[in-house]
């Protein structure tokens, strides 16, 4: 449950390219790919609802030890569904890892490409629409 | 927070490197050595085989001027030339702009597609039905001439193509909608869908190249084998463009997959908190 940094997250970016994708608004406008983030925390909330799924993680800055909810965007329900999801697949107070996309207004917020769940080390993509053909 | 968008950088580049290089051309080909199934009377079928699954899982095509066939047949995406990414007008050499469209092209690839249609939830019109990355069926009921696709995303939309020999509706009886008029024919093995009727609500593309109420689309789809439908769209919108222009695109088939419920207007927080090139919120009274 602390604040984690990660540069080698090459092998994701490859496994990444066989995951369905889907978009709703501009993810440019919105995230930049350029601040990518790895973040561990508790999930306080869900929101499993169209045409994006939300949910909150508090996590703990592990310098000043002070404690930021955090929202993460994640692809639609059926979309999520399709990478292995259900709605159940994160509850409150699991532990969860994020990795993905800062938004650009440098609010706590994030595009979420991959969740892993801390207690079993499982993996999952995020459905998010941040991977297109040009 | 410095730090880890520092540290992130490295990554992000490998990252990118790593979709560039897996995504510049279209997902690799599925069943493609399969012949194209046929109903009875031989006519080419687009859609299910009796008692199998499947969908064509509909690329994310964000830029139509990547998708223009050069001289060779192959587009700007096909033969993995870098993408123009967001230059603007000035990029695109092969988009007949006129001025106007080229400072509304301009003013979307400045502002990166802020205000883009689907993020409001609002339908694709014309080939953008077919560049969003949501999968549809297409389903051919020759007894009733017609044909029916359903599209899972955008909005979860469907379109009817008219199969029995009718015009357009002419003056105000033809109705501008998001979807547009469409009657088909077949030319030889090809299905040719005419399309005229848009309202001006929608952007031809995520990149936001523009069109007016005078868009007239001309699609071909074709199925050369199983797990390919190739799509040609013909874009003549003298409003907008100083010439029609042709994009194109393969769409795999995925064998496996059954359309699924996307209902994008539930909880669309992005139009909630959407601000106008003022700060001022879109939704929120002023």
């Amino acid at each position: 449950m602390r604040t984690t940094f990660l540069a080698a997250a090459v092998g994701a970016g490859l496994l990444l390219a066989a995951v369905p994708v889907v978009a709703h608004h501009s993810f440019s406008a919105e995230f930049d790919a350029d601040k990518p983030f790895k973040l561990s925390g508790v999930v306080t909330k869900v929101e499993w609802q169209n045409p994006h799924t939300y949910f909150y993680l508090d996590i703990t800055d592990e310098h000043t030890k002070k404690v930021t909810n955090w929202a993460f965007e994640m692809g639609s329900p059926n979309g999520l569904m399709r990478n292995g999801w259900t709605r159940n697949t994160l509850k409150v107070g699991d532990v969860v890892t994020v990795e993905g996309s800062l938004a650009r207004d440098g609010k706590p917020y994030g595009n979420a490409r991959v969740v892993v769940l801390n207690s079993t080390g499982k993996r999952l993509f995020a459905a998010s629409s941040q991977t297109a053909n040009p | 927070m410095m730090l880890w968008v520092r540290v992130g950088v490295a990554a992000t580049i490998a990252i990118a490197a790593a979709f560039y290089s897996a995504q510049a051309q279209d997902p690799a080909p599925r069943r493609t050595a399969e012949a194209t199934p046929r109903l009875a009377d031989g006519t080419p079928n687009l859609g299910r085989v009796p008692g199998e699954k499947g969908v064509w899982d509909v690329p994310y095509i964000q830029n139509m001027g990547m998708r223009i066939p050069g001289p060779d047949g192959k587009t700007a995406a096909e033969r993995s030339t870098p993408g123009a990414g967001r230059g603007g007008a000035k990029a695109e050499p092969d988009v007949p702009f006129l001025p106007w469209s080229r400072a509304i092209y301009d003013y979307n690839s400045k502002n990166n597609s802020k205000y883009d249609p689907e993020g409001y939830c609002l339908p694709p019109g014309g080939p953008r039905m077919m560049a969003t990355p949501y999968p549809m069926e297409i389903i051919q009921q020759p007894d009733q001439k017609r044909i029916v696709m359903i599209f899972e995303g955008a909005t979860h939309i469907w379109r009817e193509i008219y199969m029995d020999g009718r015009a357009h509706p002419q003056g105000e009886a033809l109705n501008p909608t998001y979807l547009g008029h469409s009657v088909g024919r077949w030319d030889g093995d090809t299905l040719v869908v005419d399309v005229v009727g848009f309202n001006e609500n929608t952007w031809l593309d995520y990149f936001g190249h523009p069109h007016t109420d005078m868009l007239h689309v001309v699609e071909r789809f074709s199925r050369p084998n199983k797990g390919t439908l190739r799509y040609e769209a013909l874009i003549d919108d003298p409003g907008a463009y100083s010439r029609s222009w042709t994009v194109a695109w393969n769409i795999p088939w995925s064998a496996e997959s059954e359309l699924t419920e996307y209902i994008c207007q539930e909880n669309n927080k992005y139009l909630q908190k959407l601000t106008d090139d003022f700060g001022e919120p879109l939704l929120a009274p002023r």
